[in-house]
């Protein structure tokens, strides 16, 4: 596996808590790679290691086989969590700004700029000042001048929060399109709907320690599948009585079956089709937020839903 | 190098491109000349209207009359009289009950604007020196003609009545006081108010520069702190980068203004020559020594005192905490503005030079103490010379020692956002890695 990133044993501790123990975790080139855990597990603290904002206590970082110092920083970009811009100057301004701060000249950009804000549906406020935009509008403006001065990797901290949801597709279209130019996208989100939807490689952190990590389809077949969905037309009641089956849940015309481990799922499906006519049977995959859940014994409270989280 | 330079161009076109800047260029000179000069203009202006006075004249031998004849001397711009003398009143001094009616009718008069004011001759003056001027306000002008024109009555009934057998003119003469002046070594004309002015001058300039530009500077770190902007800059430059950068362009933007009031004092000097500037002041100005001095301890002051306010932008969330910080660091800037009269009358005391060599009081205290003690005799045998070296030796040293450990807080400080840090945790973040 050729990888861009590197992190082996990374630990950095506060005067009151650690906030990152022992974390090790290597990113594929070109993949889309997800950081993912609740609030508080260390995930800024790990990115803003990797963008040497701040120092880890011990640990390497390895970018495309380097430390990131000093022009290395050039081929990354990085939109933290909590943005912010200069109010006072204009679109333009702020992303010739920031561009030049990665060393990229001012005349690349102003051929790349018209294209950037056309795509964000931005065009008409080039020379109008960023403080005249709304929030959704500044953040799509950050995002340009993340990704503007054509970065080997970039690094989106809790990308979608503050993003309305037609706002966030049109960020997944430019993240998958960067995705195929090359680009190593690493992300950090504690909604795991998003990581779920997007992600090739996974790492799953929790108070500072990785719980698991992988391919994301990888760590799906890991855990198996444990959920039968079955769409049917009849009562469907009496599934409950089929071996293996552990638990149902009901629905208007469909049920899903909890089924333990061992449990043949052929012979569920047979038993049913003696009673009711069945239309669909899916075996289903377990959802990170479920793997989350099992493997690090958290509490459900501390994670968010993709619907609790947009409210 | 060039992305420091980025953070240069970009703190730089901020300030300059904005309106308040040229206001500032305007308005600073203006505010200085006005503050300095109108007050010296109104204290000295002659009243344009005539002024109603009473004389209370309890002594009965005529000094109220020749007092009305002498005080029409003054003139109005129009060469009418400045005082009318609206009574002359003689209450019996021994009957209080009438001195007092009569006092209380005059207060009101006084009160109701009639009047101006009065004037109370005792019984007796001429032994006990006693007179008394009644007024609501009193000017500068008036109340020295009232003493100059009383006090010479006074001496020319004393001299009538004396035996030395000379005309009123003649001793007038023969008691004529000297034009005294003040010259510094080297024979130059010099007095206090010059000298204060000269030196006020430079302090203000320094102060101007060292505080506003140092607030501006302290702002910016706390609004890239609010708005989180500094998270991304930090990930493309370093810490040290960014205060560097912020320091030297607001530093060449305070510069420019500073370049823009020296261009227009030295046109002005042109074109009206020793009529605007006193000689001592130009002196001073124009001696390359002094402006070797001046501008080192310009350029260290703003260097230093713009580290501390970019170390306190960094500890705090907002300005109002940031307004505890702000506070003794304007006052030692105003210090020397405040000591001025003593360190212009004792220079080399060696609390002056004590003060003056710490350096956070260098800058503007050794540039008043120059000012004093050698703009017009600018040769190396002068100690202050060697004085003045070694504040800006010390003040180099000190800047490097603050710099440094700015830089070791700010790169922490501004990633802190909420709680403000404690003393104990700011060493703390003196010592990380």
């Amino acid at each position: 596996m050729d990888e861009y990133l590197k992190l082996q044993n990374i630990r950095k501790a506060y005067a009151d808590k650690v906030a990152v123990d022992n974390l090790s975790l290597s990113v594929p080139k070109g993949s889309i790679y997800g950081i993912i855990g609740p609030n508080g597990a260390g995930k800024t603290t790990t990115i803003r290691m990797i963008m040497d904002i701040i120092a880890p206590d011990s640990g390497e970082i390895l970018v495309d086989g380097g430390k990131v110092i000093g022009e290395f920083k050039n081929n990354i970009g990085y939109l933290p969590e909590e943005r912010g811009l200069y109010k006072k100057m204009t679109l333009e301004e702020v992303i010739v700004f920031f561009a030049e701060l990665k060393g990229f000249p001012k005349s690349q950009t102003l051929d790349l700029i018209d294209d950037w804000l056309e795509k964000m549906s931005l065009s008409d406020y080039k020379k109008k000042k960023v403080e005249e935009l709304s929030k959704g509008m500044q953040q799509k403006l950050q995002f340009v001048t993340t990704v503007i001065h054509q970065p080997k990797m970039v690094i989106l901290d809790e990308l979608f929060s503050g993003l309305d949801p037609l706002n966030i597709e049109l960020i997944k279209d430019i993240i998958l399109e960067q995705k195929r130019n090359g680009i190593t996208i690493l992300f950090s989100t504690h909604v795991m709907e998003q990581a779920e939807k997007l992600c090739d490689y996974i790492c799953l952190i929790n108070k500072g320690q990785k719980v698991l990590d992988g391919k994301l389809a990888d760590v799906k077949a890991e855990f198996g599948s444990n959920t039968l969905q079955v769409d049917m037309e009849g009562d469907g009641a009496f599934s409950r009585d089929i071996p293996g089956v552990e638990d149902i849940t009901e629905f208007n015309n469909c049920i899903e079956l909890k089924i333990s481990p061992e449990a043949d799922t052929q012979e569920i499906l047979r038993r049913l089709t003696e009673k009711v006519k069945v239309r669909r049977f899916e075996i289903m995959e377990p959802s990170l937020y479920d793997i989350f859940i099992k493997v690090a014994r958290i509490d459900p409270q501390t994670l968010t839903t993709e619907e609790a989280d947009h409210v | 190098m060039s992305k420091l330079w980025v953070i240069i161009k970009r703190e730089y076109a901020q300030v300059v491109k904005k309106k308040s800047f040229l206001i500032g260029i305007l308005l600073t000179p203006a505010f200085m000349a006005v503050v300095i000069i109108l007050p010296a203009l109104l204290a000295t202006k002659k009243s344009d209207t005539v002024e109603n006075i009473a004389i209370i004249d309890m002594d009965g031998q005529g000094i109220g009359e020749r007092f009305a004849e002498d005080i029409n001397t003054y003139k109005l711009d129009d060469s009418s009289d400045a005082y009318k003398v609206t009574e002359i009143l003689r209450p019996d001094p021994n009957d209080s009950v009438e001195v007092n009616r009569t006092r209380q009718r005059l207060d009101s008069l006084i009160l109701a604007k009639e009047l101006k004011s009065y004037l109370i001759i005792e019984n007796g003056i001429e032994n006990n020196d006693s007179c008394f001027m009644v007024a609501k306000s009193f000017g500068l002008t008036t109340g020295r003609r009232f003493d100059k024109v009383i006090s010479r009555i006074l001496s020319e009934m004393r001299l009538e009545k004396s035996e030395i057998n000379l005309g009123t003119d003649s001793v007038m003469t023969l008691t004529r006081r000297v034009v005294f002046e003040q010259l510094a070594p080297g024979g130059k004309e010099r007095d206090f108010l010059t000298t204060y002015f000269a030196g006020l001058i430079f302090i203000m300039i320094i102060f101007a520069t060292v505080v506003t530009y140092g607030q501006v500077l302290m702002r910016s770190v706390i609004e890239e702190k609010n708005s989180r902007i500094v998270e991304v800059m930090v990930s493309s430059v370093s810490p040290f980068q960014l205060m560097g950068g912020k320091i030297i362009g607001l530093g060449l933007a305070s510069l420019t203004q500073v370049g823009i009031w020296v261009a227009l004092g030295s046109l002005v000097y042109l074109f009206k020559g020793d009529m605007v500037i006193a000689p001592a002041i130009a002196d001073t100005v124009f001696n390359p020594v002094f402006i070797v001095f001046f501008i080192c301890y310009m350029l260290l002051g703003y260097l230093m005192y713009s580290t501390i306010f970019a170390l306190i932008g960094a500890i705090v969330n907002n300005e109002k905490e940031a307004q505890n910080f702000i506070f003794p660091v304007t006052m030692l800037n105003i210090l020397p503005i405040l000591m001025g009269s003593y360190i212009i009358q004792e220079p080399e005391s060696t609390l002056v030079t004590v003060l003056s060599l710490i350096p956070f009081l260098t800058p503007t205290m050794m540039i008043l103490r120059l000012n004093i003690m050698g703009s017009d005799t600018f040769s190396f045998v002068n100690p202050i010379f060697f004085e003045a070296t070694i504040g800006v030796i010390l003040t180099f040293l000190a800047t490097l020692a603050i710099i440094w450990i700015t830089g070791r807080i700010f790169r922490i400080g501004i990633l802190m956002y909420g709680k403000r840090p404690t003393l104990p945790e700011i060493f703390r973040w003196i010592r990380y890695k």
